[in-house]
């Protein structure tokens, strides 16, 4: 059974300092949560940079892509209107739309990105079950780990060690237990 | 770390005001944020949003007659076929740039004063959009056959004229709309959890619950979250340029005197970033007194705002003074006699109205003691909105209204339907500004956490010059 042991601590050293150490005592399945991005947090969870870069370049390509060869089998090929003999295929006629279709694409993927990558929406998760971590978002910095429930009283030791403040636990059945 | 005593400084003009009043740690900060939104509602608030339904409610009438009638409940006539609804289309979409200047290009530029009024601005460049975007839907006549704008498989077999720009408008105000929706909505998550997690009662726990989406804070949202804003903010900088691009293009592409000239583009995005400053300043001076934010929309705010209006001001002045050159030394007669009528046609009186307002007005920004007083800015914004209405009318109907040949000529008159929408879109875009400002925190609270953070690194380290001076405050000149 999946448990997760939830802990408080003090400021950001401190719970960079303790991802590492748990890191290095072989445990992969950590998160550290805090009301704004913690400088070394990535490095120290072992997190590869984002995906989201290469998304958005190939969201815009192939934004650009479609709004040109949109507009050039439109009108082009498919209905060709005479006005004022222009060519059918006038390329510079068509760049803002290729521009726009661009930034439409690209944002969309970055938007969605985030989404999917970040696992949203999911507007329950076990966390929420510890009163206190309502601070996660406020001021709180809290370290997560997932570990099996019979790892979970093991865990709270070593995070105590660790300088932890409120430590508590969330077994699955979200019976919360602050040893 | 606690809140540093509000000490006064010598009245030094060379130090800049400071970026954030005292140092409030993560917890006053949400909770200072927070407050007008849990708070009991209040009278002026309810006063203001009832007047603004009855805007909105006139709104709807005057939308309901143009449906009913048609367009001839309007005062367009042939020569002038575009008036009001044009002239508060572009006015209103210009309004917006200014949200999508803040948020995205000081962004980029690490402009540290945009963190605190970026919110509030898109949100500004939302509403205004959204006020934008009703008026060509309007205009269509037929308006529920908008989808016709799009290109879809049709039975017709016909498709959209892709080489024309109001084409493209189509497309760049609907991708603005978009990408500021999205971006703003983005910055907006991680204070989302904070009002669900801050919340007393249950319900509000759900709502805001349900729109955090499930932020939690952790470190994998936010190394997705943190490039995800930067590369919105590096995609909106080259879009909010191409929107106004563009809509000067419907008026630089066609061949009419008054409107053929090359220096629309640049001269437009200057006017819409102008004229959305100013917008910015009208609502922000009133809401961070109402929301008590004075010390995170400090003086140095409204300053800098004030110079980027004067900036912007006088971009727009050498706008004024290259088209009416050019069409002096063109030598083209009607492109001349398009600028002469400016100013000695039946709409003299609107062309110097818009001259004392967006050139005259702006210049006293150049002093200090006028830039900083709170009453003075307010009204200078004021007239500035004023002004560039004004210019966009002239653009428009004064150009149109003077055909090549005298015969064709007449004269535009506004009926009250016309002034009823223009009336109710400003009336609609006040209500939904005040909505917002009741319903989320106006102020991004994560990144004003993350700008104390940056100030106290900086007074730690030394860092420049002027960062002592940022901890300490001076009296607003109010």
């Amino acid at each position: 059974m999946k448990t997760y042991v939830l802990a408080k601590f003090a400021d950001e050293g401190a719970v960079l300092s303790a991802a590492r150490a748990l890191r290095e005592g072989g445990h992969r399945a950590l998160d550290i949560h805090s009301p704004v991005p913690i400088h070394g947090a990535e490095e120290a969870l072992g997190l590869r940079p984002s995906k989201i870069p290469t998304l958005a370049l190939l969201a815009g390509l192939t934004g650009a892509a479609t709004a040109f060869l949109m507009q050039w089998w439109m009108v082009g090929f498919n209905y060709p209107i005479n006005v004022g003999n222009r060519p059918p295929l006038s390329l510079p006629a068509f760049i803002p739309i290729i521009f726009e279709l661009t930034v439409l694409f690209a944002a969309g993927a970055i938007f969605f990105g985030v989404m999917i990558l970040a696992g949203f929406p999911r507007t329950h998760h076990p966390v929420f079950e510890v009163e206190g971590f309502r601070s996660a978002s406020i001021d709180g910095i809290w370290l997560s780990a997932e570990v099996e429930s019979l790892d979970a009283h093991p865990m709270v030791d070593q995070l105590r060690t660790l300088g932890a403040g409120q430590v508590s636990i969330v077994p699955e059945d979200l019976q919360v237990v602050t040893p | 770390m606690s809140t540093a005593p509000n000490q006064l400084l010598a009245d030094d003009p060379l130090e800049p005001y400071p970026l954030m009043v005292g140092r409030p740690d993560d917890r006053t900060v949400t909770e200072d944020v927070l407050r007008p939104i849990w708070r009991p509602t209040r009278k002026g608030w309810l006063m203001l949003v009832g007047l603004g339904s009855v805007g909105v409610a006139l709104f709807g009438l005057a939308v309901t007659v143009t449906f009913a009638v048609g367009i001839g409940a309007w005062g367009n006539n042939i020569p002038v076929a575009w008036a009001f609804d044009i002239t508060n289309f572009v006015w209103w979409i210009g309004i917006g740039h200014a949200g999508t200047l803040i948020s995205a290009i000081l962004l980029l530029f690490q402009q540290r004063w945009r963190t605190s009024i970026n919110r509030m601005a898109e949100a500004m460049t939302l509403f205004a959009v959204m006020m934008a975007g009703a008026y060509p839907l309007l205009h269509l006549g037929r308006p529920q056959f908008f989808y016709w704008l799009f290109p879809y498989p049709s039975t017709l077999g016909l498709w959209p004229q892709f080489k024309s720009p109001l084409l493209w408008d189509v497309f760049a105000v609907s991708t603005y709309f978009t990408v500021s929706f999205l971006f703003w909505y983005l910055g907006l998550i991680p204070d989302l959890a904070s009002l669900r997690d801050a919340s007393k009662h249950r319900w509000q726990r759900m709502v805001y619950g349900i729109f955090a989406l499930g932020w939690r804070g952790s470190a994998h949202h936010w190394r997705h979250y943190r490039i995800a804003y930067l590369l919105l903010a590096g995609l909106a900088t080259p879009l909010v340029l191409s929107v106004h691009t563009i809509v000067s293009f419907d008026f630089a592409v066609s061949v009419l005197p008054g409107w053929h000239t090359t220096i629309f583009p640049p001269y437009f995005v200057a006017g819409a970033i102008f004229s959305g400053f100013a917008m910015v300043l009208t609502l922000m001076i009133p809401a961070r007194r109402y929301l008590g934010l004075e010390h995170f929309v400090t003086m140095r705010h409204l300053e800098n705002m004030a110079k980027v209006i004067l900036a912007t001001g006088l971009m727009v002045d050498y706008g004024y003074v290259m088209e009416n050159f050019f069409a002096w030394y063109g030598g083209n007669p009607y492109e001349a006699f398009a600028f002469w009528n400016r100013s000695h046609g039946p709409y003299a009186w609107a062309f110097f109205t818009q001259m004392t307002c967006n050139v005259l007005v702006p210049q006293l920004l150049w002093f200090r003691k006028l830039r900083t007083s709170v009453a003075v800015l307010w009204v200078i914004s004021i007239l500035v909105n004023v002004g560039m209405w004004l210019e966009r009318f002239n653009i428009i109907v004064v150009s149109l209204h003077r055909d090549f040949m005298p015969t064709m000529w007449g004269i535009y008159t506004p009926t009250w339907v016309d002034w009823s929408l223009f009336i109710g879109t400003i009336a609609t875009f006040g209500t939904l500004f005040l909505l917002f400002l009741r319903a989320v925190p106006a102020v991004s609270a994560s990144e004003v956490k993350e700008l104390r953070r940056q100030l106290d690194a900086e007074a730690a380290g030394g860092g420049t010059h002027a960062v002592p001076h940022l901890s300490q405050t001076r009296p607003e000149a109010s």
